[in-house]
């Protein structure tokens, strides 16, 4: 008797939170959290998560954006395309989101991407694949995070200022880990040099012994890597007991202080990092960080993709705000570039926009991540750190801007 | 010819590793007759335990690897009891799905009690030895060392002692073995202890020389499998040669096909051989079922 009316109670209940969602809609935007919290983006999901919360709470704070509140569904990718399908089809069919943010690694991206456009829903990412921005036919997707391809060309940059002359380069097989060395190769080759050897691996394999004597038979002085932590941990052993000397420059999402953890100071000392750097100095940023800091107990600076997440939110409730109330996704969606690139009045926060667009003023949002000025394949395009590892720690040596992307 | 070499130490070594699973897999295959999909994450469920047994302090890195085959052994006895000593007369797909079910639930309960970040054993880095552009690792020469024993150590047990013959003769034929006196209870008991501590053992090695994450065995066991089809399923020796074999091929294949492709190759290695023999290596015919 008493468990057949719990169960009537829950029933009415779930009828009542199924019903709840098609009352509400008029007056708010779902946004869908979809991040690595899981696998290998583990270190960066949840703390990109949190920023996307983060944002949403300021939003709100400020009245909504465009007359709504602004709604999150978390989900995980687990860092798996196949898992990350299934989390936004249930984003997108039973959330009714109209926005999927916060994906990490280009697989996944590339995965969720063709459900998002055939959906018409906004997508927002920091992946770096080349191909993202090829495969975004209808303008829906935005990048936070710079391309493989400028990757690359930050490599070629350094390579020179350090007088490098004979680079090789090891790639994971696959569209990120490519796009660095491609986007090196592109770059160094145009300058008049030369690319002594280079190898592309498989994943998951015991040993890159034989992939690593490839391209040291060829005498490099530099090899420029586009690897992920766990190979890059077993080829960087082997390649430390081979006794070789080469240096290395690899993107930050490899050589990262979980690198050091894993093979001692001894191994990777002298290796040279590289990774896009958050705006440091711009109140956005300040903000942010301050936020992120109570919230986490962790400053900003220990993750990267977290500032990038929350401008998402930002960005996308100033184009919101900008399209006016009852704006379809579409209407949103043309209002994004507006609101972050120049020209306009710069803006460092959310209220700041939403007055100065109450008085039919152009803005220009400065985010926590970058300046945010999206090209035309709507990619952002923020500035890299140099760092290298002295006795275990990564200390920055210089900031690299690349011009933003022309031609192509 | 000096990279000739290397990469010929390279395959071998490779190849070793590969054929402790591989050898767990085709002596199961022999005599309980299905593919035993959990023997990967029965690697994994090795390299964790050597990995836990090391941070909780245990002194001398041998004896965690003592622990993680005791620990692996116990484990794939304790999935034999329970579930495939259950399923021994229901069709061999119910012991598959259940064997790929069970690995699952391995790899997840691991990857919930020790995360997904990647670990390595604390172990001294060393320096390879160089005799003229051909590098020796020490850590590669103790992998193979370690290996060979295992390996001649179970088929010494296989070869020479009774229970081991006993086994064979299940393996040959169990109708008859139960005729002619041979109680099978104790020797499955056996069988699978063995099988776990050579999985525990491949897990150890391979984690010694890559990485350890919750997906380090799952990865291994197609190329197990395939040199347990190449070697002939159920033929101890068989696995042993094939895993060697398409270790050295598939590194050899480097120079002239690349990296990307190697892979490819040690398959190609393998249907060539299935088409001039169809029952593998040191298999016949009638004696696959």
């Amino acid at each position: 008797m008493h468990s057949s009316r719990l169960i009537l109670t829950a029933t009415a209940m779930a009828a009542a939170m199924c019903a709840a969602p098609g009352l509400a809609q008029a007056q708010e935007f779902r946004i869908g959290a979809l991040n690595p919290v899981t696998g290998a983006g583990s270190p960066y999901g949840p703390g990109m998560q949190k920023a996307i919360l983060l944002a949403v709470d300021e939003v709100n704070a400020a009245g909504g954006a465009g007359g709504r509140k602004l709604v999150v569904f978390t989900e995980d990718t687990q860092t798996q395309p196949q898992a990350a399908v299934l989390a936004a089809k249930k984003l997108i069919e039973v959330n009714k989101v109209q926005a999927i943010l916060g994906t990490w690694s280009s697989g996944v991206t590339l995965a969720v991407m063709p459900l998002t456009d055939a959906a018409g829903l906004i997508q927002m990412n920091v992946s770096g694949a080349p191909a993202i921005s090829v495969e975004d036919k209808k303008d829906l997707v935005w990048r936070f995070q710079a391309t493989n391809d400028r990757f690359g060309q930050a490599f070629a940059e350094i390579a020179k200022k350090r007088n490098f002359t004979r680079p090789g380069t090891m790639a994971f097989n696959n569209a990120s880990g490519r796009g660095n060395t491609d986007g090196f190769t592109k770059a160094w080759t145009a300058g008049g040099g030369k690319v002594v050897g280079s190898v592309v691996y498989e994943p998951n394999r015991p040993s890159y012994r034989s992939e690593l004597q490839q391209v040291l038979g060829e005498k490099p002085d530099v090899i420029v890597t586009g690897s992920y932590l766990p190979d890059t941990t077993i080829f960087l052993r082997e390649w430390y007991q081979s006794g070789e000397k080469n240096k290395w420059i690899m993107p930050g999402w490899a050589a990262n202080p979980e690198l050091i953890k894993a093979l001692g100071p001894e191994v990777t000392e002298g290796l040279i990092s590289v990774d896009t750097v958050s705006s440091e100095t711009a109140p956005s940023y300040k903000n942010f960080d301050a936020a992120y800091l109570k919230a986490t107990g962790k400053p900003a600076s220990s993750n990267v993709y977290a500032a990038m997440t929350y401008d998402m939110v930002i960005s996308l409730a100033l184009a919101m705000e900008a399209a006016g109330p009852n704006a379809n996704v579409e209407q949103i969606n043309s209002k994004i570039r507006d609101v972050s690139n120049a020209p306009g009045t710069k803006v460092y926060s959310f209220a700041e926009g939403k007055s100065l667009l109450g008085r039919k003023q152009k803005i220009d949002y400065d985010g926590a991540s970058s300046k945010l000025d999206f090209d035309k394949f709507g990619d952002a395009s923020p500035d890299f750190g140099v760092y290298v590892i002295e006795k275990g720690q990564l200390v920055r040596k210089e900031m690299i801007s690349l011009k933003p992307a022309s031609g192509n | 010819m000096v990279g000739f070499f290397n990469l010929l130490i390279n395959g071998l070594i490779e190849g070793l590793i590969i054929a402790l699973p591989a050898l767990s897999l085709t002596l199961v295959m022999g005599i309980n007759r299905f593919p035993n999909a959990s023997a990967g994450d029965t690697m994994t469920f090795g390299a964790y335990a050597a990995l836990g047994l090391q941070y909780a302090g245990v002194a001398f890195f041998s004896f965690a690897v003592m622990g993680s085959l005791i620990a692996g052994a116990l484990l794939s006895w304790l999935c034999y009891r329970l579930v495939f000593q259950r399923l021994s007369r229901a069709p061999m797909v119910a012991s598959l799905i259940a064997a790929i079910g069970i690995g699952f639930m391995i790899r997840s309960v691991i990857g919930l009690v020790a995360g997904h970040d990647l670990h390595t054993f604390s172990l001294p880095l060393v320096r390879a030895w160089n005799f003229d552009g051909i590098r020796v690792l020490p850590t590669d020469l103790a992998i193979a060392g370690v290996a060979l024993a295992l390996l001649i150590l179970v088929f010494c047990w296989l070869k020479l002692s009774p229970s081991g013959r006993q086994l064979r003769a299940i393996a040959d034929n169990p109708d008859l073995a139960k005729l002619s006196g041979i109680r099978p209870q104790r020797l499955m008991g056996m069988l699978w202890l063995l099988s776990g501590a050579l999985c525990a053992s491949g897990g150890v090695l391979l984690g010694m020389k890559a990485v350890v994450m919750p997906e380090l065995g799952w990865e291994m066991l197609l190329p197990a499998f395939a040199a347990m089809i190449l070697g002939g399923i159920g033929q101890p020796l068989g696995a042993v040669v094939g895993a060697v074999l398409m270790g050295i091929a598939q590194e050899l294949s480097i120079p002239i096909v690349g990296p990307s492709y190697k892979i490819a190759v040690a398959f190609v290695v393998m249907l060539l051989v299935l088409m001039v023999r169809p029952g593998g290596l040191f298999g016949h015919v009638e004696k696959v079922r």
